[in-house]
């Protein structure tokens, strides 16, 4: 069952990732990306990990892709004519990587039939507490100095943002 | 396969739950604002003359959007325009598959929990569909290629990213509460007494983590005072402005359909979901024969009063209109009379004794009861707080959103954090 969803996640994520290369609009390219993050959410739950397949949508399809779509639209508008331009970027590189992946996934389908049996996983295994613990223990100072990097990131963002504009603190 | 049928059930019994409250909230919305207006409200549309004071209005209304025609924009984005309702009416019913109704029933030997699906993460998946209901509204907007729909998509989007945040600061105060992100474990944990006397609820527990909470499910909902991406005043009818007929029905289903569970959401997270006040499980099983002939003694007598009112009105109303409509006292006292024979009836079949079982069976659906009963008060407070708040100004909900509710949520975040580590949690 779980081997089933697996695959079945994988390949979805993978034409998801191939229509969003496709698309010629801007808007529907996000949403074939979006398509994408809940397969790989959908993966992630096959491989026990709940937390991280909710997060996965939670931030990734839930946050950040709401903003890109509030972008495309805010500089695009409604109107629909100016999209059926041939994208201006090689697709070469992007092209190359599904067939790749598909490989991956079907020799990955094929090795898990032969050696049937994975290591099952032990209990409680990919929990948020379980998560936590590692995060704010074994991990705790990678996991600040990500949030220092996030941190300066948004400063960063603020100043560049904010150009003409005086900065309380220049 | 046993477990299928059973997930199909409890399915099938949420759907229906979900779906048998819309036509009604629709109804309560016109008389609750009819009353709040000093109005009458819908009271036409009836069914042989029997009119149920607007009840049957909700029949009219469906059957008029199954048959009227279907004006699309010319200029729309096929695909997503095509999409945009079902997104939205998909996300607004999913969220109910991890919101525990009952704790709960034993039935020929068998325990089945009252949940569809008993996540180990049910608050986080919470969160997740509820962010991903901001495609259906966006996506609504822009596909109709119209500019007045275009900025209620773009105002939803705004909302809803900033309010989220606010919706999940209030849930991480009440995650530490009761230290854990399953719903059964924080709906269980509700059912304890404070200081002997006050039911263990969220409310009680996370006062200012509740009001954030109730603020942001009314902007998620895009409900009055914060239905600015519909803003009839300045932009027509925003993101669902170019859709017609049972498109336009799903956008209006969905609404309610949010309603219902935020109301559900509200009841189950803040006031102890399934759980009697100072009534535990054990005291229902053992008072349940008690209970049961009060319940039924009060349907007796409460059916009796609604008998004598519609007898009164035969009496007063006769030959009033010289139409069908006469029939409607008339009806109505008899029904109220067989509903109050049947639950006299019921004292035949000795329901002082009902056994172990049927306590236990009473128990559960006792505590069904309550929880649909608190579902049902808010989504009342929903429409109460519609017709008696004005709306925002845009940037008011944005300073609202990010320099009120948000130093707030992190505020009670921080105190919650200390009180927890200093005193321990709820559980």
């Amino acid at each position: 069952m779980e081997a089933f969803l697996f695959f079945a996640c994988g390949a979805l994520m993978l034409l998801g990732g191939v229509m969003m290369v496709l698309q010629r609009s801007a808007v529907v390219a996000a949403l074939w990306l979006v398509f994408a993050f809940i397969a790989a959410s959908g993966v992630f739950a096959a491989l026990s990990a709940p937390f991280l397949a909710i997060m996965q949508v939670l931030v990734y399809a839930g946050a950040i892709m709401v903003l890109f779509l509030f972008v495309i639209m805010m500089l695009q508008g409604p109107v629909l004519e100016g999209e059926r331009k041939r994208l201006a970027l090689p697709m070469w590189p992007a092209v190359a990587i599904p067939p790749v992946a598909v490989l991956v996934l079907v020799g990955g389908w094929l090795a898990n039939r032969r050696a049937d049996a994975l290591p099952a996983a032990p209990e409680g295994f990919g929990s948020p507490g379980q998560i936590a613990t590692l995060l704010l223990g074994r991990y705790l100072l990678a996991f600040e100095l990500i949030s220092i990097v996030l941190l300066v990131a948004i400063i960063g963002a603020l100043a560049l943002g904010n150009r003409e504009r005086k900065l309380p603190w220049s | 396969m046993a477990i299928v049928l059973e997930s199909l059930a409890k399915i099938v019994f949420m759907f229906l739950l979900i779906m048998g409250m819309v036509p009604a909230l629709i109804w309560a919305e016109r008389k609750g604002a009819a009353y709040i207006q000093d109005r009458t409200g819908p009271n036409r549309a009836g069914i042989g003359g029997v009119r149920l004071a607007g009840l049957v209005h909700p029949i009219a209304d469906v059957l008029k959007l199954v048959f009227k025609e279907d004006v699309a924009p010319t200029h729309r984005h096929r695909a997503l325009y095509a999409l945009a309702p079902w997104l939205v009416m998909t996300v607004a019913v999913s969220t109910y598959a991890v919101i525990p109704f009952g704790d709960f029933l034993t039935l020929g030997g068998h325990t089945y929990k009252l949940v569809v699906a008993d996540l180990q993460v049910g608050l986080l998946y919470v969160l997740a569909v509820a962010s991903l209901g901001t495609y259906g509204i966006v996506l609504a907007g822009w596909a109709a290629n119209n500019k007045f729909t275009f900025l209620g998509g773009i105002r939803a989007t705004a909302q809803m990213i900033s309010y989220e945040i606010n919706m999940g600061l209030a849930i991480m105060g009440l995650m530490l509460v009761f230290g854990s992100l399953r719903l059964t474990d924080i709906v269980a944990g509700q059912g304890g007494l404070l200081f002997g006397w006050l039911p263990m609820w969220g409310v009680v527990l996370q006062p200012l983590g509740f009001a954030l909470f109730i603020t942001s499910v009314y902007a998620e909902t895009n409900r009055n005072p914060f239905d600015l991406p519909e803003g009839e005043s300045e932009i027509v009818a925003g993101y669902h402005l170019e859709y017609s007929s049972l498109k336009f029905a799903l956008f209006f289903m969905a609404e309610y359909c949010h309603m219902v569970v935020g109301a559900a959401m509200i009841s189950a997270l803040y006031f102890g979901g399934y759980q009697v006040p100072w009534l535990p499980r054990p005291m229902l099983e053992k008072h349940a024969g008690l209970l049961l002939q009060l319940v039924l003694g009060l349907t007796v007598a409460a059916s009796l009063l609604f008998a004598v009112l519609f007898l009164r009105r035969v009496q007063r109303e006769k030959g009033k209109f010289g139409d069908a409509r006469d029939r409607e006292p008339v009806l109505g006292a008899a029904f109220w009379l067989v509903v109050a024979l049947a639950a006299a009836g019921a004292f035949a079949l000795r329901p002082g004794d009902i056994g172990a079982a049927g306590a236990s069976i009473f128990a559960s659906l006792f505590q069904v009861g309550a929880f649909v009963g608190k579902v049902v008060f808010f989504a009342w407070l929903f429409i109460w707080v519609r017709w008696t708040l004005p709306r925002f100004r845009y940037d008011q909900l944005m300073r609202l959103g990010w320099k009120v509710m948000l130093p707030l949520g992190l505020a009670n975040l921080v105190v919650t954090a200390l009180v927890v580590a200093l005193v321990g949690s709820g559980k």
